[in-house]
């Protein structure tokens, strides 16, 4: 019955119309949209990985070596159970144009294909014609190859210009516009190449030693079990250095990236939703500050504290589904309209819809937060009394909710926080964002407080009458610069940590690593050709530091005889195959942090220095057995030291370092990193690559400016997210100063009949904007800078400096934001005539409901 | 007097104000009969609606005792006062206070649908309908004072309260409006025997109660030429 009733009186309510509940609907709508669209596009990238894993794997499986090809027992095993096998090498290398002087040079990631190759998919060139056809030798005899249009156009090519792989010829068939197979391929430092892998024969690369990773892709028989054949492979080729996928998880790295990104950027949707909150939360009180007469006339027929509480609470939550609704649609159309976009500029297969996963999701968190935001008003609404038809101090939707309303919110916002971390999978991000998002605002409201205490502390001995009104203003009864504070603030600190964190990375890697990185790693250095790179290295006076060291690489796969990530879980040292080097003696500026090095010459069961910081991560200690497949061979080797390796320098960093005798037999080649100034880089190269064919040349700024370009897309992606949160906030900054506009009418109309001008009234509202503003963008950029602080030194173990640049722009933002906010609303004061002025109802007065002000009902009878 | 409905022992009212306490009524000593009429008068800021809500329990005393239908008003929590309310009295405000996003009738069955009454509707369009023979109007906000008043008259009527209270029924209405308005008032307590108090100012009003009370600084004035007057 209660709530059936309740219903009846909240519908007759809502015919009311939806006044006052703008601002609720848009913060509720636009919080909602951002997570509903970052939730749909992550769920569209896990399906399109899904659908098409075939076609970006490059076939059903794929067996990957790294720096060997298969060996006879393997390509045995992939013919027995696969119906097609396509081989395909996959390394770095230089590609070059012209001769002499005149010669031109860019680092390509080369993929050396069979003719199988692709076994599903297609390579889409420009001008359109079969990859086998590309690869038909010209009337010159040399064979063809399609590359990338960026690096044709770094080096100058058109189709049909040729160009060279180490000391082979080649000429560009066609440029690649689409590669079926390109996200499974990971981060590459130059844009790709594809050559037949015969045609290499001659080139002079390849050779023992050389970097390159293998790939067999495999077509399966309809049915294959691929998990009993993955057993099977691993069973067969234990400790060989097999890496295995399958189409059931194509692109592990891809899928791991979008998952963490989507969840990070679903975390600063759920910092808008806070933002949002506000807004909500205002809207609601304010809703509820106009029903207090209608709460008070229901108590007194008879209505208890429950009925009004549903009556209210049936209300908002109608709204609640309205806003959500909205956001669903919104974020809906958003990603759906940006579709075509998304396809195209993804390197990855994207299938976009309206998932219900993400949006449920979105939605759930738009029911908390609407709850956790509203059930403190609602609270105190109920417990209004029916006196309140007589007097304020009976009842008011401000203060303090009771202890059941308390708890309520306290379990609700903890139930958010809980959805957050289990749906995002970040469990700890969320709780520290989730701190941060209550901390800020705890911060925020305690300076919008100081600062209202302030203003009216400050209020009489301002100097000017603009000033003393704009400080009266802030210092005043009206909540604006509560609002104010809390929402653009909220937004402006997400945007200043990420403006400081950003900074800070940047600079981290365009400015301190630099100076000490060096010009060039030179890879694929043969044995043989190592005398001879020094001398010309030596002979070249713009040199100044060059450093060689042994190259293989292997994979880390066991720890004192069990599996290794079974020992220390999922570390990146055991993700994949890592360099391992080799020395006589420790490498000049080694700090040996604990054990001793093997004596020279030692030729004893194989040793191990390890880096220490990756050691304690791991929990390996002194004395402890680290099984490293290298080539296929295992070699287990004791820890006997480990070592300080400072991987920020960009210079020659191995986590392994053994003693020669345990791996110098193996077949490998050298590296070496080569400090230059920057005018004679060209010519260094030119030298180099010239004489050395084979040796593939790494330019750092070129490897650094990947890197940044990565850095961009990110930073934009979560640029965009805290743009969100701050429209949000801008939303709520309209509300508030819609809100507080009849007062301001009413202030204009006073002040106008005292003789000020409209200029000296602008300039009072303007500056009570910008000093709220300024406050605002203050406490943001402090509390972003806290917060980049933290980021910056407990997750990226870096040093942070304060960024001024961006946080400048903030406060300013934050100005230009309320004083755009504010003096929209300043119009219809300053154009209203004095007298009209006295009819607005002045907000800043006790608030009573609006239909009693007009009739006086409050006017104390008795 | 018969068994009082309505007693006052040493009421009083003190709220806080913004340079410390108000003492709004001193101690009141007073009961009301059954089926009595009582009117309550004296300048503007006496205590007579606050007197008048104390009786409601709209206001709880801060010292002294009220009691209506045998029940301590101050024992009660909020929502014991309303379910009271709700169960015994009809309250008509100056200004009508009515729930202006419901019709007319819905105002009306309001009350009755809080008592969990079935045919709350029904039973409402009869209300309605002796209070101003059309039970089907525009929604109040869009009725003139007369027509509003009548309108909060019936739903304090509606769930024939034994006790009914009413603070300057007439105070915002024209002399007609005001005249049929104190009719219909004095026809409803008459047709259910209720207890009627009565803030007002008129003393055409005042002429129609059984006893009329005046207070003057939140006190019972000592002034016996009322009562008579009233009689």
């Amino acid at each position: 019955m209660s709530l059936r009733l309740a219903a009846r009186i909240a519908r007759a309510e809502l015919k009311g119309g939806l006044q006052g509940f703008r601002v609720f609907l848009a913060c509720l709508a636009f919080g909602i949209a951002a997570i509903a669209a970052v939730g749909i596009v992550r769920e569209g990238i896990a399906r399109g990985l899904g659908e098409q894993g075939t076609v970006l794997l490059g076939g059903d499986a794929e067996m990957s070596f790294t720096y060997r090809l298969a060996s006879d027992d393997e390509r045995r095993f992939m013919a027995d159970h696969a119906v097609k096998v396509s081989e395909i090498v996959d390394f770095r290398s230089m590609a070059v144009t012209g001769t002499g002087d005149t010669a031109e040079r860019a680092l390509t990631q080369v993929k050396a294909v069979d003719d199988a190759y692709p076994l599903t998919g297609t390579v889409t060139l420009d001008p359109a014609m079969p990859l086998a056809e590309a690869f038909a030798p010209d009337a010159a005899g040399r064979p063809g190859g399609v590359m990338d249009g960026v690096l044709a156009d770094r080096l100058g090519l058109r189709t049909g210009d040729a160009f060279r792989l180490g000391e082979k010829s080649f000429y560009l068939a066609a440029i690649l516009t689409r590669e079926p197979d390109s996200a499974t391929g990971g981060f590459g430092l130059g844009p790709r190449s594809i050559v037949r892998n015969a045609d290499l024969e001659g080139s002079g690369l390849l050779a023992p030693g050389s970097l390159f990773d293998s790939h067999y892709r495999l077509s399966l028989p309809a049915g294959t079990d691929l998990e009993a054949l993955e057993s099977a492979a691993r069973a067969a080729f234990t400790d060989t250095g097999l890496r295995w996928r399958d189409s059931r998880r194509a692109a592990p790295g891809v899928e791991r990236f979008v998952e963490r990104i989507g969840a990070f950027l679903v975390l600063v949707g759920l910092a808008g939703l806070a933002v949002g909150g506000i807004g909500i939360s205002a809207a609601v009180r304010a809703y509820l500050e106009r029903k207090t007469a209608v709460i008070a006339t229901l108590k007194s027929l008879g209505a208890g504290r429950w009925l009004v509480f549903q009556v209210y609470l049936l209300q908002i939550g109608a709204l609640t589904l309205l806003g959500i609704a909205l956001g669903l649609v919104l974020g809906t159309a958003l990603v759906l309209g940006a579709a075509p976009l998304l396809v195209s500029r993804l390197p990855f297969p994207i299938a976009l819809a309206p998932y219900p996963g993400p949006m449920a999701e979105a939605a759930l968190y738009g029911v908390l937060t609407a709850l956790v935001f509203t059930l403190w008003p609602l609270s105190r609404a109920a417990r209004i009394r029916a006196a309140a038809l007589y007097r304020q101090a009976s009842g008011s939707v401000r203060g303090w909710p009771g202890a059941g309303a308390a708890i309520a919110v306290a379990v609700l916002a903890t139930a958010l926080v809980g959805a957050a971390a289990a749906l995002s999978g970040m469990t700890l991000l969320t709780l520290w964002s989730a701190a941060g998002i209550v901390t800020a605002l705890t911060v925020l409201a305690a300076t919008a407080w100081a600062l209202r205490r302030l203003a009216r502390r400050l209020a009489p001995r301002a100097r000017g009458v603009p000033l003393r009104l704009a400080l009266g203003a802030i210092g005043g009864p009206r909540e604006e610069a509560g609002a104010v504070i809390l929402s653009l603030g909220l937004g402006l600190t997400v945007l200043a940590a990420m403006g400081q964190i950003d900074a800070n990375l940047r600079a981290a890697i365009a400015r301190d690593l630099p100076e000490r990185a060096p010009s060039y790693f030179f890879v694929d250095i043969q044995d043989d050709q190592l005398p001879a790179f020094l001398n010309r290295l030596a002979a070249e006076p713009a040199v100044d530091n060059v450093e060689t060291a042994p190259m293989l690489r292997g994979v880390i796969t066991r720890i004192n005889g069990q599996e290794a990530r079974t020992v220390a879980g999922e570390h990146w040292v055991l993700r994949g195959d890592r360099g391992v080097t080799y020395a006589d003696r420790p490498p000049a500026s080694t700090t040996i942090t604990a054990g001793t090095w093997w004596p020279e010459a030692y030729s004893g069961p194989p040793q191990l220095s390890f880096a220490r910081e990756e050691a304690e991560e791991l929990g390996l200690k002194l004395g402890d057995r680290l099984t490293v497949n290298i080539l296929g061979r295992d070699i287990e080797a004791e820890i006997t030291s480990f070592r300080e390796v400072d991987f920020s320098t960009a210079g020659i960093g191995f986590v392994m370092l053994m003693n020669p005798a345990a791996v110098a037999g193996a077949p490998h080649s050298h590296i070496a990193t080569v400090h230059t100034a920057p005018e004679a880089e060209a010519r260094l190269l030119r030298d180099v690559a010239g004489a050395f064919p084979n040796i593939t040349a790494i330019r750092v700024r070129d490897a650094i400016a990947r890197v940044t370009e990565a850095l961009n897309a990110i930073a934009a992606a979560t640029a965009g997210a805290a743009l969100v949160t701050l429209a949000t906030g801008f939303v709520v900054l309209i509300g508030a100063a819609a809100a507080g506009e009849p007062a301001r009418v009413y202030e204009a109309a006073v002040l106008k009949t005292l003789g000020a001008t409209r200029a000296r009234i602008l300039a009072s509202f303007a500056l009570r904007s910008a000093l709220l503003g300024a406050s605002a963008g203050l406490v943001a950029v402090v509390a972003g800078g806290a917060a980049g602080w933290a980021v910056m030194h407990f997750v990226m173990d870096a040093p942070y400096s304060f960024e001024p640049a961006s946080a400048l722009l903030i406060v300013a933002g934050g100005v230009v934001a309320v004083l755009l906010a504010g003096l929209v609303f300043a119009l219809r004061p300053l154009g209203a005539r004095a007298r009209r002025g006295f009819c607005a109802p002045r907000t800043d007065l006790p608030t009573r409901p609006r239909h009693a002000q007009s009739r006086g009902a409050w006017r104390r009878t008795g | 007097m018969t068994d009082p409905v309505l007693s006052l022992e040493a009421a009083r009212l003190t709220l806080a104000g913004n340079a410390g306490p108000v003492e709004i009524l001193r101690g009141i000593t007073m009961s009301v009969g059954r089926g009595e009429t009582v009117g309550l008068i004296g300048p503007s800021g006496s205590g007579k609606s606050s007197l008048l809500m104390l009786m409601g329990g709209l206001e709880q005393a801060t010292g002294g005792r009220v009691m209506a239908l045998g029940e301590d008003l101050g024992a009660m929590n909020e929502d014991r006062l309303a379910r009271f309310r709700r169960d015994n009295m009809g309250i008509v405000f100056q200004s009508f206070h009515l729930i202006p996003t419901m019709s007319a009738l819905d105002n009306v069955a309001l009350p009755l649908e809080l008592a969990g009454v079935a045919d709350a509707r029904a039973r409402a369009t009869a209300e309605r309908g002796r209070g101003s023979g059309s039970p089907h109007r525009p929604l109040p906000r869009t009725a003139l004072g007369g027509e509003q008043q009548r309108v909060a008259l019936a739903r304090a009527a509606a769930p024939r309260p034994a006790i009914l209270l009413a603070d300057e029924p007439t105070g915002n209405l024209d002399a007609a409006n005001g005249a049929q308005i104190m009719d219909l008032l004095f026809g409803l307590r008459d047709r259910y025997g209720s207890t009627l108090v009565l803030v007002t100012h008129a003393p055409e009003l005042t002429r129609r109660c059984d006893r009329v009370i005046r207070l003057a600084d939140g006190r019972l004035a000592d002034d016996p030429v009322q009562t008579e007057a009233a009689q």
